[in-house]
This record gives C-alpha cells, structure tokens and sequence, in this order.
C-alpha cells in the first residue's frame, strides 16, 4: 500500500514536472472525438469564432504550447481561477485528448 | 517508466464511455428532437444536437419569440454598460450553420404517449426525443400586492424583453434624491446574485445622476449571493446609498401597494419613487403541462438530464431542478451539452461520454469592479454535486477585479456565440 503511493506520487511528479512531456510526438490515450466533445466545455468562454476578447483565443495553438500552458494552470505556477478550475479536472487523457482535437481544428 | 505511467493515469481518471443501445427506426426517417425554448439551454442544445449529428438527426427548435434578449447582462445595460441592441440575438445561426427547423411559436401542451407537441397555431410536430428549457414563470401572487398589472409600476424585469427597459427608465426618470426600493426573490432562483448586481448597477446610474438618491434592499431572506463582495463593493463605490434590509429584521413584507408605491413590513411602512419587485419563481408554463415537474420545479437524473417522469424528455435549466448548481446561463449551457451528448448516443449509438457540468457567475459591482464564483460538479445518482470552486476574495486588488470584469465581457461574447453560431 504504502510502496503504491510512493509509486504513485513518483509517477504524478514526473506527469507534472517533466518539461519533454510536453514535446512528446505521441499524445498518450488521446481521442479526437472525446478532443471535441471536450472542447464544448471550453467555448462557454472562448469563443469559437476566434474572437480573442477578454479572453484568449486558444484555436491555432501548437500542440506543446498548448499543453505547456494548461498545464502551468493545473500546477497552479499560472494565476487565473476559472483557468485552475478547469485545467484541475483534466487529466492526461483529457489533455491529450484535446491537445489532438485543437491540432486538427484549422 | 513510460508505461507505468500510462497505465497508473488511465486508472486514475478513465473516461468511461458507454454505448447505447440503438432504438429501432424506421427505414429511412431520421430520428426527431424536438426543443422547446431557445434560451441559454434550448438554443444551446438544439445546435450540439444537429452539429454533432451532422445531419444524422433532424432537430426543431420551437421558441416564441424571433430575437432573444439575455437576461445576462441586462444589469450592464441598466448600468450603461451595455446598449439594449448589444444583448439582443437571433437564431438565423442555428438554422443556416447547423440546419436546425426554427418554429416561431408558442408550444402550447405535450401529449407524452403520442409523442407530440401541440403548437399555438393548431399544428402538431412527433418527436423521438422532447428537451424542454422554457425558463421561469413568475409567481406574481408570492408578494402580497403583487400582480401582473403592478409588473408595469415596479418591474420585475426576471424575464428577457422590455420589462428590463422600463426599469432603466423609470430609474432614470426617478425624482433627485428620491428613494428606490428593491425587492429580491425567495429561494431557489435564476441567477443567486442578480438582484445585487443589480442593485449595484442602479447605485452606479444614481451615483452619476442622482447623487443623493437612496437604495434599500427589503430582502425576503437573511444572506444572499457573494453577500461579503457586494457589501464590501457597496461600501466603497456608493457609500451611504444602499440599505440591506434582511428578513430577520424587517419580519416579512406583508403587503405592498403599487399605487402608493408602499413596502408594508413589521419594522416600517417604506415609501419608494421607483422600486423593482421579483417574485418567487417556478419551471415554464410548458414543463408542468408535460407532467415533468414535482412542484414548482422538474426533477431529473443527474448523470443526463432526462426527466425522472418521463425518459423521453429532458428538462435543461432554471427549470429543473439540477442540485447544487445554481440556475444560471452558464449551468444552463453546460447541462444542454450533456443532454445533447446523451440524446445523440441514445438515437444513433454515438459516444457517450462521463457527464461533466461547470458554472461561473460575474457580477460587476461599479466600473472595472468585476467579481466572480464558479464551480465544477459530477453527477451522483442523487444529484449534480459540487466537485471544487472558487470564489473572489474582498480586498483584492483593482487590476485583478478589472481583468474579472473583462473576462466577463469575453465569457458574454463566447456563450452567446456558443448558442446562436
Ligand atoms: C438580471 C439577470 C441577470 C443574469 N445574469 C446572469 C449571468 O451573469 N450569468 C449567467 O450565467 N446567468 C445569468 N442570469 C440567468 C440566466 O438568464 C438564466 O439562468 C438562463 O437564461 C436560463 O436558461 P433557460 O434555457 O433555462 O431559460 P431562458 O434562457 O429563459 O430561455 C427560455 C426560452 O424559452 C422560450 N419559451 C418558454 N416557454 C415556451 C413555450 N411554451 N413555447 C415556445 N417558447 C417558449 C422563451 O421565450 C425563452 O426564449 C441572469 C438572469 C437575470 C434575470
Ligand atoms: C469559465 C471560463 C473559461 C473556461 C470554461 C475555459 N477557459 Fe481557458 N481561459 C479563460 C481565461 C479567463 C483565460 C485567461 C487566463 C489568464 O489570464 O491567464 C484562459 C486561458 C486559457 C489558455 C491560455 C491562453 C494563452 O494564450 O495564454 C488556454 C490554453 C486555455 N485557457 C484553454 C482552455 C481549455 C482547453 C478549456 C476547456 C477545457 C478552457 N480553457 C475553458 C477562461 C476559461
């Protein structure tokens, strides 16, 4: 029990730390269909049109950037609190999932 | 390593994804939805349904009116922040990008077994699967004196339309150094702060024109919505101006008088030159007539937002009772994407995915003073529970409430376009 959890956070670590994570050609367990229903969360607020007022614009974004960034805010190393809320229920798969979605949206 | 960690995070938050079983159809019809109501759930599902069905799926949004006014930032426009053109939108989006069949007309009843929904103009439209967002119905007679005549002397302006004009009139027109008299709702209602942020916008119009005018907030409860944020911004944006009167102190409203323009309570008789009266609030009209509500309200299972009554029929919005949401337009949006996905895999066997429903509420209490609450929730079997959230801190400073505010100008641009492109 005790060696899981050590395991555990050893792997949680290396998801939130290592930089090359966001770099890595393969987007592990990523789904475009699961990408896009997700993205349906993230449209309340960003407009999907590609108007950037107010709050950034997020199409168009390379996929490392984009997973650089919401990652800052899942750490909370980023300061903004609906972006920490959102970005604290996304996990890998979730991230993946639309970092995929994002890259096939022109 | 690599592996490990693969394996570790799919246990950890594994997407559950269940396919539906596919009703039969018959051969060659599409399958119908039919929406009532194109608010911030209506419009919202309606475009999720057809969008992601890409055509697989023929949908029909049935709305009364041709353009719709949001309540949301209707506050902003009482505060001059907004031009009433600006909240105005129309549905010609929904119907040229994704297809949706418009009806501009009222649905007047639901017969469940036939699966048919009457229309004002005698008609009938069948449908497989039915969502209803109607929004709220006013109990007029909740406040003693209140009625749909007295609407016109101390509007409500709850609903989208031109209540909400007569109000910024009347508040505009109101004598220097006059007195205006608010009355907030009961619990449970559409938008928790509203009646605040409204206040807060009334005191910002009297603090450019009318200095010496007096606000006071007769409150049928004892606290209310991001209470500690709006006291703080009250007192020191428009000190001296605006009294809240809670319910433990004033005893109860028992009577009010809108030829008098009098406010009876145990405490005091209070006479206003321009007042704002919101009643209680129950489920659209619509939603009782198709047997979904248990009271005022629709009860749904969370996980769908399917009517507990009738599985046919989904219920979105102020009208359901979605626990612990707030009823709001943003909850509204959230829920109609649950349901659309839920519809789409119950009538083509597409994905379902793990319902996820979120909320945030602005309010701008004077300019550049923006303040916010918001949170995430997961469905139970019992209801839509509170996973993490968020709110402003009093004492913050202006340029973090000055980036709230422009957040919520950007929030308005995207759910509107979100509903209506
Ligand atoms: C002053 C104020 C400020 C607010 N501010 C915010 C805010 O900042 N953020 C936020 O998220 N929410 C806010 N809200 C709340 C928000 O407006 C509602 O929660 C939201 O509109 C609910 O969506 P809905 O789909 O349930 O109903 P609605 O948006 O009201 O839509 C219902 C639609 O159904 C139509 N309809 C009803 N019955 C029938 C019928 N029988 N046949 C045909 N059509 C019918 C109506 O014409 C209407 O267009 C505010 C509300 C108010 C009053
Ligand atoms: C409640 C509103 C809201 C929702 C919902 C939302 N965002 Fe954001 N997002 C914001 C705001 C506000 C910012 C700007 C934050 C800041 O100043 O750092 C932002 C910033 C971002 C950024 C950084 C943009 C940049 O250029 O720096 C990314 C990436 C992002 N969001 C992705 C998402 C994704 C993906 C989703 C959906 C899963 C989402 N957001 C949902 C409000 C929202």
């Amino acid at each position: 029990m005790k060696s899981k959890f050590i395991l555990l956070s050893i792997v949680v670590c290396f998801f939130l730390m290592n930089k090359s994570y966001a770099d890595q050609k393969q987007l592990v367990g990523a789904d475009a269909d699961y990408g896009e229903h997700l993205f349906g969360e993230c449209v309340t607020c960003h407009n999907s049109t590609g108007l950037g007022q107010g709050i950034p614009k997020i199409t168009g974004m390379k996929t490392s950037q984009f997973i650089t960034k919401i990652l800052a805010y899942k750490t909370k190393e980023k300061e903004n609190a609906v972006m920490q809320m959102v970005a604290e229920r996304l996990g890998e798969e979730e991230i993946n999932s639309l970092a995929l979605y994002l890259s096939k949206l022109k | 390593m690599t592996k490990m960690k693969r394996r570790t995070f799919v246990g950890l938050a594994a997407a559950t994804t269940t396919a539906l079983s596919m009703p039969s159809i018959a051969f060659g019809a599409l399958p119908r939805v039919v929406v009532i109501g194109g608010g911030a759930g209506g419009a919202t599902a309606a475009k999720y349904i057809a969008k992601d069905s890409k055509g697989a799926i023929d949908v029909t949004l049935v709305e009364a009116s041709k353009r719709y006014y949001t309540c949301f930032f209707s506050n902003l426009y009482l505060g001059d922040f907004r031009a009433y053109g600006s909240i105005g939108h129309n549905y010609y989006g929904l119907a040229v990008n994704h297809g949706v069949n418009m009806v501009h007309e009222w649905a007047l009843s639901v017969n469940n077994a036939a699966k048919k929904v009457n229309l004002g103009s005698g008609e009938s439209i069948s449908y497989d699967k039915l969502v209803i967002s109607p929004g709220i119905d006013l109990k007029f007679e909740s406040v003693n004196g209140y009625s749909a005549e007295a609407q016109s002397k101390m509007p409500h302006a709850w609903k989208s339309g031109t209540q909400v004009q007569l109000l910024k009139n009347q508040v505009k027109g109101m004598k220097k150094g006059g007195t205006f008299v608010m009355v907030p709702p009961p619990n449970p209602y559409r938008c928790p702060p509203g009646p605040y942020e409204r206040v807060s916008m009334i005191a910002h119009q009297f603090k450019k024109s009318n200095p010496t005018a007096k606000i006071v907030i007769l409150d049928p409860k004892n606290k209310f919505s991001k209470q500690g944020l709006f006291m703080e911004g009250w007192q020191k944006h428009y000190p001296g101006m605006i009294e809240w009167i809670s319910a433990e102190t004033h005893g109860g409203i028992k009577k009010i008088n809108a030829a008098t323009m009098e406010f009876e309570t145990d405490l005091d008789t209070f006479k206003a030159d321009a007042a704002s009266v919101v009643p209680a609030q129950r489920a659209g009209r619509i939603a009782m007539n198709a047997g979904v509500n248990n009271g005022d309200w629709c009860p749904i299972v969370p996980a769908s937002m399917q009517a507990q009554a009738d599985e046919n029929i989904y219920v979105l919005g102020d009208a359901s009772i979605a626990k612990s949401m707030p009823k709001s337009g943003f909850s509204a949006n959230s829920q109609a994407k649950v349901a659309a996905n839920h519809i789409r895999g119950s009538l083509t066997g597409s994905k379902v995915f793990t319902p996820r429903f979120a909320n945030t509420c602005w309010s701008l209490v004077a300019t550049n003073d923006g303040i916010k609450v918001g949170a995430n929730y997961k469905a139970t079997d019992e209801k839509i529970d509170k996973t993490s959230g968020f709110i402003s801190k009093t004492g913050e400073d202006s340029n973090l409430r000055k980036a709230t505010y422009e957040e919520s100008i950007g929030w308005y641009s995207g759910i509107t376009s979100d509903m209506f492109s």
